[in-house]
């Protein structure tokens, strides 16, 4: 190359240099323009913006700087860089909704934060720096934020105990436990519950083939396009147990044939005494007084039946019992005498109690359950089915193994296969690649699998055996949130400490009580230190409560002494040596530690005590704002016309001081009485008796079920 | 190697360069329900569901044990108490009364009783069963149900927002 042209080529060089050097300049300041511009960074000026125009500035950057922040927790497995843009999420003055997300402080939790991090309750992706990767489900990351509406999952993970707080969970842990779930599936901290769906080794006995074809056909919960829940055609705000299954025909012929010929034990023979039914038979009042019978025994404490009340029919009483409005057209007569008569020689551990009988209850009682529960109409779609073939009694026998009946339902000689369906132990931890979503078109994430398996089972997987349920949306909201709780083996061992587990609650009596107690089934609806029902009071402390006198002359004659409360203690027709055995056990055994009923001497209470105690309670306590005396008062807490002849001194004395002390989640408010005041409240009470009037008859259209809905 | 080269690496770079910082797609808006920790629906018109956060929540669960008997006019058991009691007891929802109330005299007739504060005796004090927290939350229920809706006083929602 010529020595002059190298100037020339230079300066093409130059050029090209400088261009060169603009670029990587350029390209130089896009890595801390971008950096600048991370969306983190962005979040961080904006906090320090939005605490400047608060008046506590100072206190709200305290701890401010423009880096990542990061809670790190080794033993749970925690690395949670949320409060890099959740800044004020511990600042109580940024608790109000017109604070900004993401800036506004955290509900007040009994967890503090720090020591607990954000993704152990919340999900989502913790070491994220980014808005979708740390909230949403990305490729590489697949734990979405968990729904807020869901959050009580959380606690159930680590809470296996039951918790005031979350409310949702509890209720779905109840509904998965009733509806026998785990009859199926596993289901870790869901108890079995005693009766899961009735034995059917006698099944023949009870009902006809075409009953049970129907039935398997249409369990008769119906749901309209409204979402209106109907039992045998009237509407209910319970759910039946049993799930419809998709049968074909044939499959309802044969399980019929082989349900119908399920006869183990025979109807024990019984006659009613000729003369009973001579005397009623003719009688135009048969089927009325059978009626008084069945309200006066309360009946409809655990048994609804169909009411029209306005125009309007619906299901009223209670929902331990079938629904009986058609009881008459489905079971056999002479069965039902037998059931009444002795309902555990038919299914053992039933919770129906042993009424005492006389053939004339009896005789009445089921005439009119067999004359008027009655629809005649109620097997007319049942196509005409033969006497059973030995063919299809064997392919029902298989049918009722392979469609998972055996599940719930036990009958002799028949084991249920194990794991019959898919382990649950860790449902709600799973990815959404662990996932089968088929072709169900749904948002691919858990909360949107379990939804759609639960509302439709077929949706998902077209072979699935699951049966179809009806849910409403907050049976199904609670449910999923007790699967979601379900995370299987904490991952580590920090976190299995931290596992709260469920404390068992058992009542195991012995002796003469025993008996009596098993015979009424009174756990069925009272509980006994822990164990038992919810339906009635808890009577583990009633031997303190309750004079001995009082709970003899109660159980052979209950009254009700909540005036609101119309759901009652039925008339068990008990004899005087079962009241005096309970009333015993109770009296000596069911004490509360600090309350014993021989320490406060009746005697010491004066006139001018319960004068100034009657003074007390009307006007400077005002009691009868929640209690009656008399005809007059409120309906919140029990009547006290007899709380003299009720309740122990000792009681009264202790209950006054702190009622919670005795029952904790009682809501009687918690007084701040002086020593005085409790002695002259006490004796005013003492001297409130009055002795226990005749029964009188519930009206059916007066029955109602009692607190079972409370906040819901 | 010629200049429009040059032009074009620079500006295929630079579309990388600004291709990074693309904007995320916008979320769509939550069903508030869905973020809602409880809810309960307007007791004026049940067709409207108020979401609730955990205060408000753990409110409703305090009210449905504890008030619910004078200050609604349902209640889990049947016929409701207040009718019996002269002076009725306000509804809880009932914003024309509560609303003018604060929050300290709300918290000290709970706590303290009626009488404490010359209002009926028959308004028991809670003070001595549940925790002051636990008052708050129940004020926050108050608040969260009241119709007409309650504004809080002298503390108009920021006009701020994020980013």
């Amino acid at each position: 190359m010529p020595a002059e042209e190298m100037g020339k080529v230079t300066d093409r060089t130059r050029f090209a240099f400088a261009v060169s050097s603009l670029i990587f300049l350029a390209v130089l300041a896009i890595s801390p323009f971008k950096d600048y511009r991370r969306e983190w960074k962005q979040y961080k000026r904006s906090y320090l913006r939005f605490a400047q125009s608060r008046p506590d500035t100072k206190r709200l950057t305290a701890d401010y700087s423009l880096s990542i922040d990061q809670i790190w927790l080794p033993g749970m497995n925690v690395v949670d860089r949320c409060t890099t843009c959740h800044q004020g999420i511990t600042q109580a003055t940024l608790a109000d909704k017109s604070v900004p997300q993401p800036f506004r402080a955290h509900a007040a939790i009994p967890h503090n934060v720090r020591e607990w991090g954000c993704t152990v309750c919340h999900r989502g992706q913790g070491p994220a720096t980014e808005v979708a990767e740390a909230h949403e489900s990305t490729l590489a990351w697949e734990q979405p934020v968990l729904p807020t509406h869901f959050i009580q999952a959380s606690c159930g993970t680590c809470h296996q105990a039951d918790l005031p707080q979350t409310p949702q969970l509890t209720r779905g842990r109840q509904l998965l436990a009733e509806l026998n779930c785990q009859g199926c599936h596993k289901l870790p901290g869901i108890e079995r519950p005693a009766m899961r769906g009735p034995d059917l080794s006698s099944v023949g006995t009870k009902v006809s083939r075409e009953w049970i074809y129907k039935w398997l056909k249409e369990p008769r919960t119906i749901v309209d396009k409204d979402g209106n829940v109907t039992v045998n055609g009237y509407e209910t705000e319970e759910e039946p147990r049993m799930p419809k299954f998709r049968l074909t025909d044939d499959e309802l012929r044969a399980l019929s044939a082989y349900l119908s010929a399920q006869k183990a034990k025979p109807i024990p023979p019984y006659k009613i005494s000729p003369a009973v039914v001579a005397a009623w038979s003719k009688n135009p009042e048969l089927t009325s007084q059978g009626e008084l019978r069945f309200r006066q025994m309360f009946c409809s404490t655990c048994h609804s039946l169909a009411v029209t009340r306005a125009g309007e029919t619906k299901l009223i009483g209670g929902d331990i019992g079938p629904e009986l409005t058609k009881v008459g057209s489905k079971v056999n007569p002479d069965w039902l005498i037998a059931w009444l008569r002795d309902p555990e020689g038919y299914l053992p551990r039933t919770r129906m109690p042993r009424y005492g009988w006389s053939d004339e209850d009896l005789y009445k009682v089921t005439q009119y359950i067999a004359t008027k529960l009655v629809d005649f109409d109620l097997l007319t779609s049942v196509p005409k089915l033969d006497p059973p073939t030995d063919a299809e009694i064997q392919l029902g026998r298989r049918l009722f193994l392979e469609k998972g009946c055996a599940s719930c339902h036990s009958i002799e000689g028949i084991s249920p296969q194990k794991d019959f369906g898919p382990d649950l132990s860790a449902l709600g931890g799973k990815n959404a690649s662990e996932l089968e979503f088929g072709s169900a078109k749904i948002p691919h994430n858990l909360v949107s699998y379990i939804q759609a398996k639960l509302e439709d089972p077929v949706s998902v997987n077209p072979a699935a055996r699951m049966p179809q349920y009806n849910w409403n949306q907050a049976d199904l909201d609670e449910v999923m949130t007790a699967l979601l709780s379900l995370k299987g083996a904490p991952p580590t061992s920090a976190l299995q400490n931290l596992v709260v587990p469920k404390s068992e609650a058992t009542f195991r009596p012995t002796g003469s009580f025993a008996e009596v107690y098993e015979r009424y089934k009174c756990y069925t609806c009272h509980k006994f230190n822990g164990y038992g029902g919810e339906l009635a009071p808890d009577l583990s402390y009633e031997g303190s409560r309750a004079q001995r006198q009082w709970l003899v002359e109660f159980l052979k004659s209950p009254q009700t002494l909540r005036p609101t409360l119309i759901l009652r203690m039925p008339q068990l027709n008990m004899s005087d040596k079962d009241a005096a055995t309970l009333a015993d056990y109770l009296s000596m055994v069911m004490q509360h530690p600090s309350v014993n009923p021989a320490a406060v001497e009746a005697k010491q209470f004066t006139a001018a005590m319960a004068a100034l105690g009657k003074q007390l309670y009307e006007v400077k306590y005002q009691c009868q704002s929640c209690h009656t005396i008399g005809g007059t008062g409120g309906y919140v807490g029990p009547n006290l016309n007899n709380a003299g002849g009720w309740l122990t001194p000792a009681w009264i004395e202790a209950w006054l001081k702190n009622p919670q002390a005795l029952v904790p989640d009682t809501i009687e408010p918690r007084r701040n009485f002086t020593e005085d005041e409790v002695k002259a409240l006490t004796a005013y009470l003492l001297t409130l008796r009055a002795g226990i009037k005749p029964q009188k008859t519930a009206s059916l259209h007066d029955t109602r079920i009692s607190a079972l809905g409370a906040g819901r | 190697m010629k200049p429009r080269l040059w032009i074009a690496a620079f500006l295929l770079l630079a579309f990388a360069s600004v291709s990074g910082c693309r904007k995320h797609p916008e979320t769509a808006p939550a069903n508030s329900l869905l973020s809602a920790y409880d809810s309960e629906p307007d007791w004026t018109d049940s067709t409207k569901i108020i979401p609730l956060g955990y205060e408000q929540a753990q409110g409703k669960r305090i009210f449905y044990q504890h008030c619910v008997w004078c200050h609604a006019d349902a209640t889990p058991a049947g016929p409701s108490n207040r009718s019996n009691l002269t002076p009725n007891p306000p509804l809880l929802n009932d914003g024309a009364t509560l609303n003018a109330a604060s929050d300290e005299y709300m918290q000290n007739i709970i706590t303290l009783g009626g009488s404490a504060l010359g209002k009926s005796a028959m308004m028991p004090p809670y003070g001595r069963m549940l925790s002051a927290e636990e008052i708050r939350s129940v004020i926050a229920f108050t608040r969260a149900i009241a119709q007409p809706p309650y504004q809080a006083l002298g503390r108009p929602g920021s006009q701020y927002t994020a980013k």
